[in-house]
C-alpha cells in the first residue's frame, strides 16, 4: 500500500478514510493504488516538460515543440485515466453516484474539447499563412544586392504579416488598419479592399457564435475536487482528468489564434494546497500573466514562434521604411541578423506545424474514442439491468 | 536617367519598357492608381507585358555581362523597376480574379437541377431562396487537354469558372510573376481571392459552420434536414466546385508546372474542404438512437459514393489529410450504424411497458419494430456490407430468464444481416411473451400473442426483401406459433362455456333415454347464459385487427360451439 506516499497530499486527505473503511475488498484497494500511481505519473510528466533545458531556444516555453510535448503528456495521461476507469469494471460500477453525474459531465467536456481541437486546427492555418508571408519577406530581404525594390517588396509582405497577426479574433475582421497597407492597388469606390484580400480569406471556419473563451469557461464549470466520502477512488480520478483536459485546452487557446478569445479567463480551478498541482499552477500563472500583458494590444497568440515573428517583423518594417540604398552599415547588419532569425523561425514552423497539426488530430481521435468506449460500457449496463418482463 | 553601358542592342527597348513600367507605378501617380490596365485596354495590357518581358531579358543579360562595376547599380535599378512591375501585376492579377470571382458567374445551387441524382428533386428551401441568382450559369464541359487523368471518374463535372480571356490574362501575368521570382505572392493572392469565392458558394449551398456542440444540441428533425442538405451540397462541392477550381488552377498555371497549380489549389480549397467534412464528422461522432439509423446510412452511402471522386480531386500528397479524414468519417459512420443496431436490440429487449394493451390488440412496440426492420431491409445493400458478425445472443444454455436464446442450427447459410433480423424478431417475441403475462385473463393473453405474431407474419410476407432474408422456414415457425395461440385462445375463452353444455351430469342415472334432470338442465342453461354473456362482453372488447383472422376465428369458434349447443 502506498500510505506513505510523499507525493499524494491531495489524495493523502483520503488516506485517512482509506484506513477507516472497514469492509474493503481487494478491488477497492487496488483502485486506490492505481489512483496514487496515476496521480504521481501526472505530476512527474508535467514537471518534466517544465524543466526542459533552455539551451535549445526553440524548445522554449510555448514553442511549437513545447506544445507538442505538452500534448504528448496529455495523451499519455488520458490513456492511463481511461484504462483505470474502464479496465475490469462493469457498467454498474461506473454508474453509481456520484459517477452517474460526474461521467456524463466529463463526456460533455470532452465534446467541448473536440470543438476546441477543430478551432485550433483552423488557427494553425493562420499560423501557416503568417509563415508564408514571412518567407516572402525573408526571400526579398536576402536578395543580393539588396536595393529599394526588394525593400519595398519585403515591407509589403511584412505589413501584411503584422496585420494578419493583429486580426481581431471576432470573425477575422480587421482590428486596426494602418495606412501603409493601402498604398497599392486602390480602386475608386473600393478603398477598403485590402492587400491580398486576406481578411476575408482568413475568416474562421468555425461556427459564427462560437467563442473560445466562453468554451473554456463552460468547461471549467463544476470542476471541483470531490469531497467527503465520495472523495476516494474514481471521483478523484475524474477530477484529475477534467483538470488536465481543461488546462491543456486552455494553453492551446492562449497560444494559437482562434476565434473570440476576448476575456479569456486566467483562472482555472486548480486546487492550490496540493503538491502535484504546483507545476500546473505555476504554468497557469506564467501564461496568464503573459496573456494579460499582450491581450490589450491585440495579438495572435502566445506561441513562441509567432511572438518572435511579430517582434522581428515590426523591427524589419522599420528598417525597410527607412532604407535607402546602400543603407547604413549598422542597420544593415542588424537587419541581416534579424532576417536570419526570421528565416529560422520559418524553418521551425515548416518543420513543426505539420506534426503539430497531426498531433491535434490525434488528440481529437483519442478523445472521440475514449468517449465512445465509456458510452459503450454505460450502454451495456443499461442493457443488462433490463427490468425483468 | 542615364542608361548604363550595355552591349545589348536593345537598350532602347529597355528604356521604353522602363518608361511604361514607371508610368503605371501606383505609388507614383493618382491616375495609375485609379485605372486597371487589363480591364481598360487589351492593347495596353499587351504592351505592358512586353515591357515586363523586356526588363526581365535585360536583367538576365545584365547579370551575365562582363561589366562588373556597373552591374550592381544596373541590377538594383532593374530590380526596382521589376518590383514596381510586380506590384502592379499583383494588383492586376487580383483585380481580374476578383472581377471574375463574383458570385453571379457561378451559381452552384442551380447545379442541383443538372445533377442526375434523384434526391435532388426533393423540396429544398435553400435553392428556392437563391433562385433569384439563377442567372448566368454556364455548365460547359471542359474542352481542354486530357493531360490530367483524374477526369476518368464519370461523375466529376468541371465548369468554367471564368471566361477564357480572363484565364489567359491571368496566365500571362502569372508567368511573368513566377519568372521574376514572385511565385509566393502569386499563390497567396490567388488563394485568398478564390477562397472567398468558395466561401460564398458554400453559403449558397447552405453549408453552415456548426460546432460539434451545436450539432449535439439540435433536434433530430432539424438535424435530419441538415444532413439531407449536406449530402446534396457535398456532391456539388466535390464533383463540381472543387473539381472546377482544380481545373482553373491547372489552366492558369499551365505553363509553369504541376506543383504550382497544386499549391494554389490546396491553398484555395483546403480550408473549405475541412469545413465541409467537419459536419459529417460531427454526425459520425454523435451517439445514435434507433431512429437515426437511416439518415446515418444515407450519409454513409453518400460519402462512400463520393470517395472515388474525393480521391480523384485530392490526389496530391499535400491533400493527404483530407482523404484520410473522409475515410475516417466513413468508418465512424459504419461503426455508428452498427452501434445503433445493437442498441436497437436492447431497446426492444428492455421496453418496459407493463400496461396491457386493451383487448389484446397489436402492441405499438410490434408495429414500431416491424416497420423499422422493413426499412432496414430497404438498406439491405449497405447493411450487408456493414454487419459482418452474428448477433450476440447470449448462451443458448445459460438458462438466463432475462434473455431469449435462439437456435442457429436451421439458419445456416444466412447472412449476418438476416440473422440479425431474425434475432430481432425473436427478441421482440420474447418481450411480448413477457407482456402477455400481465393480462389477468388468460384468454386475452393468448389473443395478444396471436394478434401480434400474426402481424409480424403479415409484415414479413408483405416485404419481398424481408421475406427473402427471414426465409420461409422461420416464417412457418411463426405461423405455427400464432395458430397455436389462436387455439389456446379459443380453448381458454370457451372452455367454461362449453363445459356448461357438456353431457355428463345431466342425465339421470340409470335410464337410457335422454331423460334429463330438469332442474339441472335449467341450472346449466342459466350458467351457460351467464357465462355466454360474460364471454360475449369480454370478447366484445377484444380486438382482432386482421379481418381474415377474425373470420377464421369466428368460424372455428362457431364450429365448436354450435354443435355443442345443439
Amino acid at each position: 500500500m502506498t500510505g506513505t506516499d510523499t507525493q499524494s497530499s491531495f489524495l493523502g486527505r483520503i488516506s485517512i478514510r482509506r484506513n477507516q473503511v472497514n469492509a474493503m475488498d481487494g478491488s477497492h484497494e487496488q483502485e486506490i493504488e492505481d489512483l496514487d500511481l496515476f496521480q504521481k505519473q501526472v505530476s512527474d510528466r508535467f514537471a518534466e516538460i517544465l524543466s526542459a533545458p533552455d539551451d535549445t531556444p526553440f524548445d522554449a516555453f510555448l514553442s511549437i515543440s513545447w506544445i507538442r510535448k505538452l500534448l504528448d503528456v496529455f495523451l499519455g495521461c488520458e490513456a492511463e485515466c481511461k484504462a483505470i476507469l474502464l479496465m475490469g469494471r462493469d457498467a454498474a460500477q461506473i454508474s453509481k453516484p456520484p459517477l452517474d453525474r460526474l461521467i456524463p459531465e466529463l463526456l460533455d467536456r470532452v465534446v467541448k474539447a473536440l470543438d476546441i481541437c477543430n478551432a485550433i486546427a483552423n488557427g494553425l492555418e493562420l499560423v501557416r499563412h503568417c509563415q508564408k508571408l514571412a518567407e516572402i519577406a525573408v526571400l526579398a530581404l536576402e536578395q543580393k544586392p539588396f536595393g529599394e525594390g526588394q525593400s519595398k517588396r519585403a515591407k509589403k509582405a511584412l505589413v501584411s504579416l503584422i496585420s494578419a497577426m493583429h486580426l481581431d479574433d471576432k470573425e477575422g475582421s480587421a482590428h486596426k488598419t494602418t495606412d501603409r497597407n493601402w498604398s497599392f492597388g486602390r480602386r475608386g469606390g473600393n478603398k477598403d479592399r485590402p492587400l491580398f484580400g486576406h481578411y476575408k480569406s482568413l475568416s474562421w471556419q468555425v461556427a459564427r457564435n462560437w467563442s473560445a473563451s466562453k468554451q473554456i469557461h463552460a468547461m471549467t464549470m463544476n470542476v471541483v475536487p470531490p469531497r467527503g466520502p465520495e472523495a476516494s477512488g474514481l471521483p478523484s480520478l475524474i477530477f484529475i482528468m477534467n483538470l488536465i483536459m481543461v488546462f491543456v485546452m486552455w494553453v492551446l487557446i492562449a497560444a494559437i489564434p482562434c476565434q473570440e478569445r476576448n476575456g479569456l479567463t486566467t483562472h482555472l480551478p486548480i486546487p492550490k494546497n496540493v503538491n502535484w498541482t504546483h507545476t500546473l499552477t505555476g504554468l497557469l500563472e506564467k501564461i496568464g500573466d503573459e496573456w494579460k500583458k499582450k491581450e490589450k494590444k491585440g495579438m495572435a497568440g502566445l506561441l513562441f514562434e509567432m511572438q518572435k515573428m511579430e517582434k522581428l517583423g515590426q523591427s524589419l518594417i522599420d528598417f525597410t521604411d527607412s532604407f535607402q540604398y546602400p543603407g547604413e552599415k549598422d542597420k544593415v547588419e542588424e537587419a541581416a541578423k534579424q532576417v536570419a532569425e526570421l528565416a529560422e523561425v520559418c524553418q521551425r514552423m515548416e518543420e513543426g506545424l505539420g506534426p503539430l497539426q497531426m498531433l491535434i488530430r490525434e488528440v481529437f481521435h483519442r478523445l472521440v474514442r475514449s468517449r465512445t468506449e465509456i458510452l459503450d460500457v454505460l450502454d451495456q449496463g443499461a442493457k443488462s439491468s433490463a427490468p425483468l418482463v | 536617367m542615364e542608361l548604363p553601358e550595355n552591349p545589348n542592342k536593345d537598350s532602347n527597348g529597355y528604356e521604353s519598357a522602363e518608361k511604361i513600367i514607371l508610368r503605371w507605378d501606383s505609388t507614383a501617380s493618382e491616375d495609375a492608381r485609379e485605372k486597371m490596365i487589363f480591364e481598360t485596354n487589351p492593347h495596353e495590357a499587351d504592351l505592358y507585358l512586353q515591357a515586363v518581358d523586356e526588363i526581365q531579358r535585360f536583367l538576365s543579360h545584365a547579370s551575365i555581362s562582363n561589366n562588373a562595376a556597373a552591374s550592381t547599380d544596373d541590377q538594383l535599378k532593374v530590380n526596382s523597376t521589376i518590383q514596381i512591375a510586380m506590384a502592379r501585376l499583383e494588383d492586376e492579377f487580383r483585380n481580374i480574379l476578383m472581377t471574375n470571382s463574383s458570385a453571379s458567374l457561378f451559381d452552384p445551387s442551380s447545379s442541383f437541377s443538372t445533377s442526375s441524382h434523384h434526391e435532388l428533386e426533393e423540396d429544398d428551401t435553400v435553392s428556392n431562396e437563391d433562385s433569384s441568382h439563377n442567372g448566368l450559369l454556364q455548365l460547359q464541359h471542359c474542352e481542354s487537354s486530357d493531360s490530367s487523368t483524374y477526369r476518368s471518374t464519370s461523375s466529376i463535372r468541371e465548369v468554367d469558372l471564368m471566361p477564357g480571356e480572363a484565364i489567359s490574362d491571368l496566365q500571362a501575368i502569372a508567368t511573368r510573376m513566377i519568372s521574376s521570382g514572385y511565385l509566393r505572392e502569386c499563390i497567396q493572392m490567388y488563394g485568398s481571392v478564390r477562397k472567398s469565392a468558395i466561401d460564398s458558394s458554400f453559403r449558397k449551398l447552405g453549408i453552415e459552420k456548426l460546432s460539434i456542440g451545436d450539432i449535439q444540441r439540435l433536434e433530430w428533425e432539424a438535424l435530419e434536414s441538415k444532413i439531407r442538405r449536406w449530402i446534396r451540397a457535398a456532391k456539388v462541392c466535390v464533383r463540381i466546385l472543387f473539381a472546377s477550381e482544380k481545373k482553373l488552377c491547372e489552366l492558369i498555371f499551365e505553363c509553369v508546372g504541376t506543383d504550382i497549380d497544386d499549391a494554389c489549389f490546396m491553398e484555395t480549397v483546403k480550408g473549405p474542404a475541412i469545413q465541409l467534412f467537419n459536419f459529417a464528422e460531427a454526425i459520425s461522432i454523435s451517439r445514435g438512437s434507433p431512429e437515426k439509423l437511416f439518415k446515418i446510412l444515407d450519409l454513409h452511402d453518400a460519402l462512400m459514393d463520393l470517395l472515388p471522386d474525393i480521391e480523384a480531386v485530392f490526389v496530391s500528397k499535400s491533400s493527404d489529410s483530407i482523404r484520410v479524414q473522409a475515410a475516417e468519417i466513413l468508418s465512424r459512420l459504419a461503426e455508428a450504424a452498427r452501434g445503433i443496431l445493437s442498441e436497437f436490440e436492447s431497446v426492444i429487449l428492455r421496453e418496459p411497458s407493463r400496461v396491457p394493451v386493451p383487448g389484446g390488440a397489436i402492441h405499438p412496440l410490434t408495429r414500431y419494430v416491424m416497420n423499422y426492420i422493413s426499412l432496414i431491409s430497404d438498406y439491405k445493400q449497405t447493411l450487408i456490407e456493414l454487419i459482418l458478425s452474428k448477433p450476440s445472443t447470449g448462451s443458448r444454455y445459460s438458462g438466463d430468464q432475462s434473455t431469449p436464446d435462439m437456435e442457429f442450427a436451421e439458419l445456416e447459410g444466412k447472412t449476418p444481416l438476416a440473422l440479425y433480423l431474425i434475432w430481432i424478431i425473436v427478441v421482440l417475441q420474447f418481450n411480448l411473451e413477457g407482456k402477455s403475462k400481465h393480462y389477468r385473463d388468460a384468454s386475452l393473453a393468448h389473443l395478444f400473442i396471436m394478434n401480434n405474431v400474426h402481424y409480424i407474419v403479415q409484415k414479413v410476407k408483405g416485404s419481398p426483401e424481408l421475406r427473402e432474408m427471414i426465409g420461409d422456414d422461420y416464417l412457418r415457425k411463426l405461423t405455427g406459433k400464432f395458430r397455436q395461440a389462436a387455439t389456446s385462445y379459443q380453448r381458454a375463452t370457451w372452455v367454461s362455456v362449453l363445459y356448461c353444455l357438456r353431457d355428463e351430469g345431466l342425465h339421470v342415472s340409470g335410464s337410457f333415454s335422454s331423460g334429463v334432470s330438469k332442474s339441472a338442465l335449467r341450472e346449466r342453461f342459466k350458467t351457460f347464459n351467464a357465462m355466454f354473456e360474460e364471454v360475449h362482453r369480454t370478447q366484445a372488447t377484444c380486438l382482432i385487427a386482421d379481418t381474415q383472422l377474425r373470420e377464421e376465428l369466428r368460424i372455428s369458434i362457431s364450429e365448436k360451439l354450435i354443435p355443442a349447443y345443439r
